[in-house]
């Protein structure tokens, strides 16, 4: 009670003294480490920093880095949705066929695709909002009901003959524009204004208090249900979107693999890019570079004519690594205090 | 605490309710369209009952196999059963071909995800008084007795080879996206690649095998960063359903048709636009309705005592080059079909 009084007077102060750094230490950390590998690719392949290649690279991020700002969102406030890959499914597999059948205009793919990723993520949020039982058992569960759901749609055959309508977020010609493949383009702006909404916006920085300690938020007067269905309702739109980006850099048949084991390469991106899976902290720009990095590895491994398996080994120790240093700074956190 | 432990309870409960309908719906779908036990021409195979579990029920091959099943069992006169897992699972599998054991079928046929933990359960099944046989993969240290084989391995192999050096000129750089690590046949294909590049093909190279598992986009992604390390690769090998249209895409993104050719083993419909736009040179694969069809044949028969050797009998046009091979129990379907942008749109899997 003291401190808020104290707090009012010099709120400009204050408010510039709670706010972390613009960059923070995981970030540059990320960004040295995409700069030695980028580089060292560079030099070790013939092929690597060439637009052929970074911008594919970049398409194949877009979807991961854009369900990663969802995520973000959603482990800040100390939750988890394992759920995503069912929502691609469901979302993918019902637009492909809309897409087949009725021949729609790319907007209308896209508005649709979005629309049933937020309402299978409004469902997420309201049971794990008024539910109260732990997100990771509630998204388990949708994530079962909504793969059954998406199977259902497919109905024991793929979905052939998928017209090019969204080949605007593509891997290939009509999918950029001066070299910058679109989808990408997306990711970032969606990055931009998480960042924004995380770091200046009153209801963003609620989220942080959400994850740091529910009751306290819900003491302080935080609407921490609404807030909670809201996240990830939006992890849902953006995965429905994302799902509009997978269409397109797939074939021309949608088979009953898509998305699958996305969730984790989403839940990767989050946890190398620094956000805490304790919740309280983290940051959509780690993220972002958390799936370029995961990529960048991948892609590397493959250009180097390395065997496919060292992907799975580097990915894992990188995901150690981040996981590591973010409990060793809570500690030191907790001894300070 | 209360109101979570209700949502919890009926959480769990419409879980549940949703597993078993799930189960009742995708078993009703397989058999409704199965012949009527009874309805037959042929006295010898009437009230039989074949039963097959395919590795993974849902994707469109063994969909194509559960027709060409259907369709013996309409002209042959007999009951055909079709149920697999969602995901494939040799667990989940195991669970099916007990209540297989269970219903009391009089042939069993399985495609198993584990060769090796399928074997006790055949031996089971056996004992119970049930003939049982493997198709499309099989389990050679079991009790089986007859293994229906889609095509031999040299036959695939080398018709891949063929197809993509005949392409590519007959010779030049090429790389292969293959699919599971571990797949056996994938594995034995690739083998058979290799062998055969280097012996039939002294200007040709193999210059990386990497993996993509089943994920289309992965493997497009796979062959993008194949392309761009090896400049002067002109061709790409799709080992299995997901990277055979996986890699024709990458070409096709990348603008390179006709600098860079693709071959690989990928249904007809999803390989039909990659054929006509020249990304994909020829998709090998065999007529999976054709092998469906003779399990169901050599399922009766087992259950006839039939002579597997004597496939006079077989009127299907897609089966007239079976071969029976007493000594190692194998049906063989015949030499792998090369579908083509020509022939690609007969087929409706």
């Amino acid at each position: 009670m003291t401190t808020a009084t104290e707090a009012r007077a010099p709120q400009a102060v204050s408010m510039r003294r709670i706010l972390p750094p613009i960059v923070t230490g995981q970030e540059v950390v990320l960004l040295v480490v995409l700069a030695v590998l980028w580089v060292l690719l560079g030099i070790f392949t013939p092929a690597f920093l060439t637009p052929g290649s970074i911008g594919p690279l970049l398409v194949q991020v877009a979807p991961i880095a854009l369900i990663g700002v969802g995520m973000t969102f959603v482990i800040i406030t100390a939750g988890i949705d394992v759920s995503v890959a069912g929502m691609i499914m469901v979302s993918a597999v019902v637009t492909a066929r809309v897409l087949v059948s009725y021949d729609v205009p790319a907007i209308v793919a896209v508005a649709l695709a979005i629309v049933i990723g937020a309402a299978l993520g409004a469902l997420n949020g309201i049971l794990i909002a008024y539910g109260r039982v732990h997100p990771i058992i509630i998204t388990f569960g949708t994530a079962n009901v909504f793969t059954w759901l998406g199977l259902r749609v497919f109905d024991s055959s793929t979905v052939n003959g998928i017209p090019s309508t969204l080949e605007f977020f593509g891997r290939g010609a009509a999918g950029s524009t001066l070299g910058v493949p679109h989808s990408f383009a997306i990711a970032v702006l969606a990055v931009a204004v998480a960042w924004w909404f995380l770091r200046y916006a009153k209801s963003g920085r609620n989220l942080y208090a959400i994850g740091g300690n529910q009751n306290a938020a819900r003491l302080a007067g935080i609407k921490v249900q609404p807030r909670l269905v809201w996240v990830y309702l939006i992890t849902g739109a953006l995965a429905g979107l994302a799902a509009c980006m997978i269409i397109a850099t797939g074939t021309s048949t949608l088979d009953q693999s898509v998305g699958s084991g996305k969730e984790l390469q989403v839940i990767a991106a989050v946890v190398i890019g620094g956000t805490s899976i304790l919740g309280g902290r983290g940051s959509v720009v780690g993220t972002l570079l958390g799936a370029i990095l995961v990529q960048t590895v991948v892609s590397g491994v493959t250009q180097l004519g390395w065997p496919t398996q060292l992907g799975f080994l580097f990915v894992g120790i990188f995901i150690l690594i981040a996981v590591g240093t973010d409990i060793i700074r809570e500690r030191a956190r907790r001894a300070r205090a | 605490m209360k109101i979570s432990r209700k949502i919890a309870g009926a959480l769990a409960l419409s879980a549940a309710a949703a597993v078993v309908l799930a189960g009742c719906t995708s078993r009703n779908t397989d058999t409704g369209s199965s012949a009527a036990p009874g309805a037959t021409d042929g006295a010898s195979a009437e009230d039989l009952t074949i039963a097959f579990v395919p590795k993974l029920q849902g994707i469109p091959y063994f969909e194509a196999m559960n027709t060409g099943g259907q369709q013996a069992a309409e002209e042959l006169g007999f009951e055909w059963l079709y149920q697999g897992p969602t995901t494939a699972d040799a667990a989940a599998q195991a669970d099916i071909v007990r209540s297989f054991i269970q219903q009391g079928v009089d042939v069993l046929f399985v495609a198993p995800n584990d060769p090796n933990s399928m074997a006790p359960l055949l031996e089971e099944a056996q004992a119970a008084g049930i003939h049982v046989a493997t198709t499309d993969t099989d389990a050679p240290d079991s009790v089986r007795e007859v293994f229906v084989s889609q095509a031999s391995v040299e036959g695939i192999g080398q018709q891949l080879t063929d197809s993509l050096l005949e392409a590519m000129g007959g010779s030049g750089k090429y790389a292969i996206v293959s699919c599971g690590e571990t797949a056996a046949n994938l594995n034995a294909w690739i083998e058979v690649q290799e062998a055969y590049t280097a012996s039939e093909y002294p200007d040709a190279e193999i210059v990386d095998i990497v993996y993509a598992g089943e994920d289309q986009a992965m493997a497009t992604q796979m062959a993008t960063d194949l392309m761009n390390s090896h400049p002067d690769l002109t061709g790409l090998v799709g080992e299995c359903t997901s990277s055979a249209p996986g890699v024709a895409q990458a070409v096709q993104d990348a603008g390179r048709i006709g600098e860079v050719f693709t071959v690989g083993l990928g249904t007809p419909q999803s390989m039909l636009p990659y054929l006509e736009s020249g990304a994909s040179s020829a998709s090998i694969l065999w007529d999976v309705e054709g092998l469906g069809y003779l399990t169901g044949w050599a399922g009766v028969q087992l259950a006839t005592d039939g002579d597997l050797g004597d496939t006079s009998s077989l009127s299907n046009e897609a089966l007239s080059e079976v071969e029976y091979d007493e000594a190692t129990g194998v049906l063989l379907l015949g030499p792998p079909t090369v579908f083509t942008a020509e022939n690609a749109g007969d087929y409706d899997y």
